[in-house]
């Protein structure tokens, strides 16, 4: 099978690889690139497990073809770690006990960093909204809602 | 909350010691793991429900990649027996032999560098089968007209229960008869990670390790050695993070029989993991039941009888190591709930049909069970005109009867469950909302109360005769030479926090603070043997296990320390990390007295307990016949009556779980079991068609609930110690997801109820809400 080189920046590094047409963006990361903190929850684009930044906006990486990733630049619950907000949230989420599996909570991360950053007036409602795309299977969302609240509040 | 955070010990709500890996993306799951030159499966499946099959044509050129059955000579069948009379146990292949019983069933492995490429080969394989007639309908498949799914076998049916109480007179002097006819659908466990499976061959240990997403390593370890005719010895489990089970990850796959026997084959690593796509179309495996139940109870709303007939679609095979008739089977142990109930008939079959294996899925039958009683006892109290409170205080089981024997023989061992019910209806302002229903407002309120018997072990299993019976948990705790507490259990965690729990158990009986205290598990080389993590046994069975083997090694670590104090044992004890003399505030460490035992054994006292600072105890509570954790949900739900849409405003859940060892940890237990139970109430539905084909293929069309579905739930607690655990805790894991249905299906017929509608089954879609709406206008039913 033809293949396509890719050349992208993922958590800061320059990356040169060569996937496969039908490879995508999530395979590329766990796989060649060994990020496995980016979890594959359904690969239909539902789930949200696989959500990591392209580009500063969150997006599935499930549904995004690694072949057309050229030039962007990616980054995944590994590249966070000087991020204040991100820090921020990490203790929050522990504090309400807002995983169990853990399975779902990177991509629940990144989309939380997102709307802490893009809405900081957001009320409840808002968050459960914006948060309707990512599925926890173990908490039923009441730590993880009250965790990225708090994270608002204490930004206010 | 009524629970004090006090230190590290049990009933502190601790932070979890597991959260930092998974919060930084460094969770080590299955499909995390690669080997150097590890191969990927994936399998050629039934597309078709019931077939006879004639052959496979493997690709041109690929034929050594691609595995039937009749490659993997010598793998042996997965049997899960039941002593109970009348069982009839099915043989199922680990790869199709000769028969597809389920869309979905594997029926070649095909090896590939990639998962990509493995199911390139599988789409190039050529199936060539003989289609038969599916079993789709549980209500139809035990009728003798049925095509036989097991050639050998009398009828569609692994199992048939009765219990045969005379119910004749009760027409006669009730006030009130129902009989109401109820449905439960097929639901898919879906937890966020799905199974995987990583298979490889140790040459130097002539050992098989399996890396595996189960709950249960320690029996995966003996039914994979039985199934690959290695002994016991020769099979590692490692069980790594599990992203979530709930019953799911509880059973011997035929995926982790043929990956074995892959890797041991091929000489090479072998994974398989599975994709969403086949979650849902080859392992739609939970709850779906039929009811047909009648009560009767006098004009105070007291029950005198109950009649039930139930059916359980267990499907094609009994799944190892739990069988094809739990389900069904408990139906009628549980039936009479947390309730005083004189008399019972009950008939359940476990009617076997051409879809995927039932599994239990937390709350096994409760949740259906608990549907089928909380929806005909509000049916019930309508018909009496008393409240739906009513009724049930007029049923429920009285403090003061405590321990409480059932007629069915089960034994409640305490609580306060009348008062459960009484704060959450206290927890309502029911006359507002009585007054939106006056001023036409469709909205409701339901009830839901049961309890959760947890943690039962040989005494109730071993009646059921399944495969594994539990017995003794076991722990092993163990100090290293720097002082750090080890625990070795055999359960496994899936998201409950045991790193966390039982490491409080270990700080409450010897104080070592629990960031020294390193709970090892998921490893049957590491840890003692144990039935593993299911049937809310894990903080009473292994909690147990662990605080009596601190227990015992405090009385060790007193005995040296003792010793190094010039001091007798009796003028010391151990607690907070330290030996301590009574008298004084004089000490030493647990940490000095471990590095004594290890590195400067020169200074140990004559006499020392020679077995060292280890130690493996075995428990198991006395009786063994489970805790009852109970709870009382209740609902208020606004149906739009135009559009069939549900919402919850209102939840409030009041349970009792006993001594909570982590308030947060059982609230979060609770919580997510609860989104679990919304699903099955409003959303989740694997539909058949009549080929039994399943039509859920996305989770586009399988809903799980989101974050707008679930409310935030008012959770309060009660704390009656249960008499029989270390504690006094009690199994909850469960709880969450068993009242759901019952309480929101009876808040949507409180709404619907001046409509004179009523919805019986679920999941209680808009369609279904409009459907019972048109029935009630058009006066049927
Ligand atoms: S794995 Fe990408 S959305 Fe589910
Ligand atoms: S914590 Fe398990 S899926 Fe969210």
């Amino acid at each position: 099978m033809s293949r396509i080189a890719v050349s992208l920046t993922v958590n800061g590094e320059a990356a040169r690889v060569e996937v496969e047409p039908r490879e995508h963006l999530a395979d590329l990361l766990r796989g060649t690139l060994l990020l496995t903190g980016t979890h594959i929850g359904c690969e239909h684009g539902v789930c949200g497990a696989c959500t990591v930044e392209i580009d500063g906006v969150p997006a599935r990486s499930c549904i995004t073809h690694a072949g057309s990733c050229d030039g962007a630049t990616v980054r995944t619950i590994e590249g966070f770690d000087d991020d204040e907000v991100m820090a921020a949230l990490r203790e929050a989420f522990s504090q309400e006990h807002a995983l169990q599996c853990g399975y779902c909570t990177p991509g629940m991360l990144v989309t939380a960093r997102d709307i802490v950053l893009r809405l900081p007036d957001a009320d409840e409602a808002r968050v459960r909204e914006e948060l309707a795309g990512n599925l926890c299977r173990c908490t039923g969302y009441r730590g993880i809602v009250r965790a990225v609240l708090h994270v608002l509040a204490a930004r206010r | 909350m009524t629970v004090e955070q006090r230190g590290f010990g049990v009933g502190a709500s601790l932070r979890r010691k597991e959260d930092a890996r998974f919060l930084h993306g460094r969770g080590r799951f299955v499909g995390d793991i690669t080997r150097p030159g590890m191969l990927e499966v994936a399998f050629l499946r039934s597309p078709i429900a019931h077939a006879r099959l004639l052959g496979v044509t493997k690709p041109q050129g690929a034929e050594k990649r691609v595995f039937t059955l009749a490659d993997l000579p010598g793998i042996g069948t997965i049997r899960a027996n039941s002593a109970l009379p009348g069982f009839r146990v099915s043989e199922q292949p680990a790869l199709a032999k000769d028969r597809l019983r389920h869309v979905g069933e594997a029926i070649a492995a095909c090896v590939a560098g990639s998962r990509a490429a493995a199911e390139d080969l599988a789409a190039a394989c050529v199936l060539d089968y003989e289609a038969l007639p599916a079993v789709h309908d549980m209500l139809q498949a035990p009728l003798p007209d049925q095509p036989l799914i097991h050639d050998h076998w009398t009828m569609n049916a692994f199992l048939e229960t009765r219990r045969n109480d005379d119910v004749s007179g009760l027409d006669a002097v009730a006030a009130a008869k129902v009989t109401r006819t109820l449905r439960t659908s097929r639901q898919c466990m879906a937890p966020l990670e799905g199974r995987g499976v990583l298979a490889e061959w140790d040459p130097r240990l002539e050992q098989m390790i399996v890396t595996t997403s189960t709950q249960m390593p320690h029996v995966t370890k003996t039914g994979l050695a039985d199934c690959l005719g290695l002994d016991e010895g020769q099979v590692r489990i490692v069980s790594p993070d599990v992203g979530g089970g709930f019953g799911y990850k509880g059973i011997l796959l035929p995926e982790e029989i043929v990956c074995a026997s892959l890797a041991i084959r091929l000489g090479r690593p072998v994974r398989w993991l599975e994709d969403r796509f086949e979650h849902l179309s080859a392992s739609a495996n939970c709850r779906e039941h039929h009811y047909v139940i009648t009560a009767w109870a006098d004009k105070a709303g007291k029950l005198l009888g109950v009649e039930c007939e139930a059916t359980v679609d267990a499907g094609a095979y009994s799944s190892y190591p739990f069988g094809a008739c739990l389900e069904a089977a408990q139906v009628g142990s549980i039936l009479p709930g947390p309730y005083v109930l004189p008399l019972l008939r009950c008939h359940t079959i476990s009617a076997c049909t051409n879809k995927p294996p039932i599994l239990p899925y937390r709350g096994v039958a409760r949740t259906g069970v608990c549907y089928a009683m909380e929806t005909t006892l509000d049916a019930l109290a309508r018909k009496l005109d008393i409240t739906a409170e009513a009724i049930r205080l007029a049923n429920l089981v009285p403090p003061d009867a405590m321990p409480y024997r059932n007629l069915v023989g089960k034994v409640f061992d305490s609580g306060d469950y009348p008062e459960a019910l009484r704060r959450a209806v206290a927890a309502f302002d029911l006359d507002a909302i009585r007054a939106r229903q006056a001023a036409g407002e469709a909205v409701g309120f339901g009830l839901a109360t049961f309890c959760e018997q947890g943690a039962h072990g040989t005494s109730v299993y071993h009646a059921w005769g399944i495969p594994f019976v539990p017995g003794f948990e076991q722990a092993q705790a163990r100090l290293s030479p720097d002082g750090v507490l080890e625990l070795r259990v055999g359960v496994h965690s899936h998201g409950q926090g045991m790193e966390t729990t039982l490491a409080q158990v270990a700080n409450e009986i010897l104080g070592v603070h629990p960031d020294k205290v390193r709970v090892v598990h998921g490893d049957t080389a590491l840890t003692p043997y144990s039935t593993g993590t299911w049937g809310s046994r894990a903080m009473v069975m292994a909690g147990g296990a662990v605080a009596e083997a601190c227990r015992q090694l405090a009385g060790r670590v007193a005995a040296i320390g003792a010793a190094l104090m010039q001091v007798s044992v009796a003028e010391v004890e151990v607690a907070d990390g330290k030996v301590r003399r009574r008298d004084s505030d004089v000490f030493v460490t647990i940490a000095d007295v471990a590095r004594t035992w290890y590195r400067a054994p020169q200074n140990l006292p004559p006499g020392v307990d020679k077995g060292g600072l280890e130690i493996t105890a075995g428990y198991r509570p006395d009786p063994d016949t489970g805790t009852h954790s109970y709870a009382c949900h209740a609902a208020v739900a606004r149906v739009d009556v135009r559009t069939g849409a549900v919402v919850l405003e209102d939840y409030v859940i009041v349970e009792d779980g006993g001594k909570l060892v982590n308030p947060m940890i059982v609230d979060g237990q609770v919580m997510g079991g609860l989104a679990q139970g919304i699903g099955t109430a409003l959303y989740e539905e694997m539909p058949y068609d009549r080929d039994g084909q399943p039509l859920a293929a996305t989770l586009a069309d399988y809903l799980l609930p989101g974050t707008t579905d679930v409310p935030d739930v008012r959770l309060e607690h009660m704390e009656t110690l249960s008499p029989w655990t270390t504690f006094g805790q009690k199994g909850i894991g469960e709880s969450g997801a068993i009242g759901p249905p019952g309480a929101i299906v009876n808040a949507i017929n409180d709404a619907l109820a001046r409509l004179g509608a009523e919805v019986f089954d679920l999941p209680a879609s808009p369609s279904r809400v409009l459907a019972a709406i048109h029935a009630a206008k058009g006066g049927v039913r």
